[in-house]
């Protein structure tokens, strides 16, 4: 569970967020709102990127603010970025194994447990391929491949729909629907993609300027007046 | 899980071990016995000299192309491990390789703190404050100069210099250079562990960007100070190879404008690839050399140096060692695709 107390973050004279608090304990749960509205600077604080100013973070009840950055990952936050962060001269293989270096994996086989992700993202014959020679859509799987591996316990996604075709979508919407039975992990997924989030997550997070206006079930909250002026109020005006 | 997994096998990778691994043998029995075995003296220096270049130039690629940092100060270093392994043989009279290991590992700690800074800067601002290291250096190597069998902390001597003992099984300029080329194997080989292993791969994961390293666990401050403490044990190995070759160092002949000219012919000769600091340890040794040989003026290659930095920089990032590997890449597809089209 995702519990956010009191969770303010002032950057310079802009609030991204303010006051937020909430729990989040659905297996999947979509993080949405109108570009601005905090979602990536959530993400950003619970990686440890972004201190917050005022209030905390904490995953299963254990305070985030005690762990360092780079110990997170062993701790079980993992994440992929909206911009691909694909290490382009380890094959794909290494780049798994490059985050096993650092996380528990609880006295199994390296290889066995690289090929199992690299199986379960649809990924399994490009073991050996370098991270240069991979698509865009590949390398969105290797991400989640990499953040999968190693007894995770949240697994945070930024914009994984950003840019695929349509199959390709079908296929991530797959993934993330198993990805919680497949390694346990519980996944909070940023997206504007709204068919992307009613496909897969069960609760939704609305935030707008830094605070929450709704959480509950994705459907009812996705048809409630205020988050349809907030957010798609703004989508349409974008398009 | 779907139909794309099918496409592109993994590359057959067992036919080819065998060519390779018998090219390398081919190349080993080339590099030590038919080389050496041919050389005059003048040359068998300039080779011995050039492997101990290819070795800086090592520590300077490891740098670059492993972790994306740029440090200015390695041919500095090179002073240090130089400096440390004629002290230590010298003064204590131990073995070659005893000397060597020290001048290594005290290298690697002054290369410590030039890597201090890197903890918090990149980039350019690292550029300049490891070439502030190397000046610093310069000028106490200049001011103190190489011990040369004297007594005392500094080694000073004020008659005759003594030259630097050689390996016992090297004495030989000859042997001395077999020796040399193995020393540099197993540099390669230390490398090669590295990169292969695990700090490979977070030092992988910190140059395509801090943030993907410290998202997937890489404690960033450990891996950079290892890897300048590797290039610093490089540097000075390859100083304490100069050493021994030459029996004796000049104080004049670390200068800053050295290790900015390692790091440009690093670039020329390809710091991505393992054959690149060979190319450079080459071209900074044997070419001005050859141009001697042609009673050309040997300073004539700094300019040639120049161009080939330009080129470098504009035509081919990955320098000469990345031209030759396209060429090569180039060439085995019109075979292949002459053999394909043949039957």
């Amino acid at each position: 569970m995702i519990e956010i107390d009191d969770l303010t973050v002032q950057f310079g004279g802009v609030r991204g967020l303010s006051e937020l608090t909430a729990r989040l304990p659905e297996p999947v749960t979509g993080l949405v709102g109108p570009n601005g509205a905090g979602k990536t600077t959530l993400i950003n604080v619970l990686s440890g990127f972004v201190r917050p100013t005022t209030g905390r973070v904490g995953i299963d009840g254990q305070d985030l603010s005690d762990i360092a950055i780079h110990k997170r990952a062993a701790f079980g936050i993992r994440r992929t970025f909206q911009n691909e962060q694909v290490v382009e001269n380890l094959t794909a293989a290494d780049n798994i194994h490059a985050i096993l270096d650092n996380v528990p994996t609880d006295g199994q086989p390296r290889a066995a447990l690289i090929a199992q992700a690299l199986e379960f993202v649809g990924l399994a014959a490009k073991g050996n391929v370098l991270g240069r020679d991979l698509n865009a859509y590949q390398r969105r799987m290797l991400e989640i491949a990499r953040a999968m591996v190693g007894r995770p316990r949240l697994i945070m996604m930024d914009e994984p729909g950003a840019g695929l075709a349509q199959h390709e979508s079908e296929h991530l919407r797959d993934v993330i629907r198993q990805l919680h039975g497949h390694c346990g992990a519980q996944v909070l997924l940023v997206d504007h993609d709204v068919d992307l989030i009613s496909a897969t997550c069960t609760a939704t997070l609305v935030l707008d300027f830094g605070s929450a206006i709704a959480y509950g079930a994705t459907a009812s909250v996705l048809a409630e007046p205020k988050v349809r002026a907030a957010y798609l109020g703004v989508l349409e005006d974008a398009t | 899980m779907t139909d794309q997994s099918l496409e592109g096998a993994p590359p057959i990778r067992a036919a080819r071990l065998p060519l390779r691994g018998i090219a390398l043998g081919v190349a080993a029995l080339i590099a030590l016995y038919v080389i050496p075995d041919a050389l005059s003296n003048y040359w068998l220096r300039t080779f011995i000299s050039a492997a101990a270049l290819t070795i800086a130039s090592l520590s300077v690629s490891v740098l670059f192309a492993q972790v994306g940092m740029v440090s200015l100060a390695q041919f500095g270093l090179l002073g240090v491990g130089g400096w440390f392994a004629l002290r230590i043989s010298h003064g204590l009279g131990v073995p070659f390789e005893i000397a060597l290991l020290c001048a290594g590992v005290s290298a690697a700690l002054v290369g410590l703190i030039v890597g201090l800074p890197a903890l918090r800067m990149r980039g350019l601002y690292l550029a300049i404050i490891t070439l502030m290291m190397a000046g610093a250096i310069q000028v106490l190597i200049s001011a103190f100069g190489f011990p040369d069998g004297g007594p005392g902390i500094l080694g000073k001597s004020t008659g005759a210099r003594l030259m630097m003992a050689r390996p016992l099984i090297a004495q030989s300029d000859e042997a001395y250079l077999r020796y040399a080329i193995v020393v540099t194997a197993v540099c390669y080989l230390l490398v090669l562990a590295h990169v292969r292993g695990r700090p490979g791969r977070a030092w992988a994961m910190i140059r395509r960007s801090e943030v993907c390293a410290l998202a997937g666990g890489v404690d960033i401050v450990a891996y950079k100070v290892w890897a300048f403490a590797l290039a610093g044990f490089l540097a000075g190995v390859a100083g304490a190879v100069l050493a021994g070759g030459v029996g004796q160092l000049d104080g004049s002949a670390f200068p800053a404008s050295q290790s900015i000219m390692l790091f440009a012919l690093t670039i020329v000769g390809g710091a991505y690839s393992w054959f690149g600091p060979i190319i450079a340890g080459l071209m900074l040794r044997a070419f001005p050399a050859l141009l001697n040989d042609f009673r050309v003026d040997g300073n004539i290659a700094t300019m040639v140096f120049g161009i080939g930095l330009l080129h470098a920089l504009i035509t081919a990032p990955h320098g000469i060692a990345g031209q030759l590997s396209d060429l090569t890449g180039r060439l085995r597809r019109a075979l292949s695709g002459e053999r394909k089209a043949g039957p």
